[in-house]
């Protein structure tokens, strides 16, 4: 890989439940803020949904994208997009297109599209008696809807791919750029994810697996416990996030401000079982990630955990988060920050992969919240309670483990 | 061609596309107006939605209002297209 490019990380965009922006976010997740409420959505017909989750209510989306746009698109495509548009500015790149960007892509994920809209097709045939559907609800719900509409915004005329891995499925469309840049094939591609799945067919389904966390209008902001002795389960939750990764001399040539590097990435599957995960093929996961990056593990001092706090999920992430670490993994700082912005599905990977590029950047890191009492099958790491850390961070891992058992790890080394 | 029809038409293009009903006249190219193949989708269906009829599939592509709303009008009047 000695002839390799380098690959930076030049722009952050999301949309998140706070409403704010990236600093604003970034500030909250340090002070262990969750964002998680409880949400209720009524209905004449349907018994009304009542569950702890994570909503973006302040989105605009005709203020965004403006609102032609905007109609043509499922929400899942309007919060994707609007957060692309931001990384994009983050980036300091302009809007107005001087020459053809036929090297420049958008590699994007979601795990499930445009499931609001097929929900309103079905509502509108099989309770309002309606014998079709709009005319746009296949352009609406289709699952590269998103990149696409971010190719056309931006001009971007390489590869416009979208990656469905559950879980994973941004971490995924992050990972699948590194080699794209790395061999020349692209310059800049725009990478990221969204979701937005609080429908009723959704949530429903989710419920009916047995590890949705419960809560009420009071105890739903700590809902989400990772980790945690009482944890409960996982919280869903919609948004997006955005990252402007870019050929490292080119970033330098333009002046780019690089926030970090994107080194490795490493991805495996289980091979084993539908939902629970194994710890060898996360394990395999994050030593790929790392000697992909040319790190050894030694420089690894924070891990963004994928800990969804299931009673399942999140021992066996502790285990291998041990294998890779062995005797030094007390030392490595770990959290979980799904405790604060729930489990945003297809778009969870790439905004844990923001916290994670900002923790490098700033050489602090959020917390875990509401980890009062660590579960005693989840300790050997050192996890990151009660306030952010702020230490010299050199390199740090994102986790994704999706259902199905496809493992994505993202590694990141600090710029100094 | 009905009055009315033209109200629909423009209507629907100022609350989609912000577009002034002054500019939404019989010799309007649709092109001008933004119509492109997915808000000719949309608006007929919002024709056959407002006057309860069915246009069939295989129209000629209207390139004016005019065009669009001579469609509309055979339709209503139980005409082929």
């Amino acid at each position: 890989m000695a002839s390799a490019r380098r690959v930076a990380v030049t722009g952050l965009g999301l949309v998140n439940p706070f409403g704010g922006d990236l600093a604003d976010f970034f500030g909250r997740m340090l002070r262990g803020e969750s964002a998680i409420r409880l949400y209720t959505r009524e209905d004449d017909v349907l018994k009304p949904l009542s569950v702890p989750a994570v909503r973006c209510a302040n989105f605009d989306a005709d203020a965004a994208l403006g609102r032609s746009l905007a109609y043509t698109m499922d929400r899942y495509s309007q919060l994707g997009t609007a957060a692309a548009l931001s990384a994009w500015s983050d980036a300091g790149l302009p809007r107005t297109r001087e020459a053809p960007r036929n090297d420049w892509g958008v590699s994007w994920g979601t795990a499930l599209g445009g499931t609001l809209t097929f929900e309103s097709g079905y509502i509108e045939m099989l309770r309002n008696g309606r014998e079709r559907v709009p005319p746009l609800s296949v352009v609406l719900g289709m699952s590269n809807a998103a990149a696409s509409h971010i190719s056309i915004l931006l001009g971007l005329g390489a590869s416009s791919a979208t990656y469905s891995v559950a879980c994973a499925s941004s971490a995924v469309a992050i990972g699948e750029a590194l080699p794209k840049i790395r061999s020349g094939e692209a310059t800049l591609m725009v990478v990221g994810g969204s979701e937005a799945p609080l429908s009723y067919g959704v949530v429903r389904a989710w419920e009916a697996m047995r590890i949705l966390a419960l809560g009420d209008e009071a105890s739903a902001v700590r809902a989400c416990r990772p980790f945690s002795s009482d944890r409960q389960g996982l919280v869903l939750g919609e948004g997006a996030g955005a990252m402007i990764l870019e050929d490292w001399d080119h970033a330098v040539r333009r002046g780019a401000r690089i926030y970090a590097e994107f080194a490795g990435c490493g991805s495996t599957s289980d091979h084993e079982h539908l939902v629970r995960p194994n710890v060898e093929g996360q394990t395999r996961a994050m030593r790929m990630a790392i000697q992909n990056g040319g790190l050894a593990p030694d420089e690894i001092d924070y891990v963004n955990a994928h800990g969804t706090a299931t009673r399942e999920g999140d021992p066996i992430e502790i285990a291998a988060i041990r294998g890779v670490f062995g005797s030094r993994s007390a030392e490595v700082a770990v959290s979980a920050t799904k405790s604060m912005h729930a489990h945003m599905l297809g778009a969870t990977g790439v905004i844990e992969a923001i916290i994670t590029v900002m923790s490098l950047a700033s050489q602090d890191a959020p917390p875990t919240a509401y980890l009062d009492d660590v579960d005693s099958e989840c300790t050997g790491v050192r996890h990151i309670t009660g306030g952010s850390l702020r230490s010299g961070l050199r390199a740090a891992l994102s986790n994704s483990f999706a259902f199905g058992g496809s493992n994505t790890v993202l590694a990141f080394r600090a710029v100094h | 061609m009905r009055e009315d029809y033209l109200a629909v038409l423009s209507e629907f293009l100022r609350k989609r596309e912000n577009i002034d009903p002054a500019r939404v006249t019989p010799e309007a190219s649709l092109e001008e107006l933004k119509v492109d193949s997915l808000l000719l989708l949309e608006l007929l269906f919002e024709f056959e939605d407002r006057l309860g009829v069915k246009i069939p599939q295989d129209i000629p592509r209207p390139s004016t209002v005019g065009d669009l709303l001579e469609i509309v009008d055979k339709v209503t009047a139980g005409n082929g297209v």
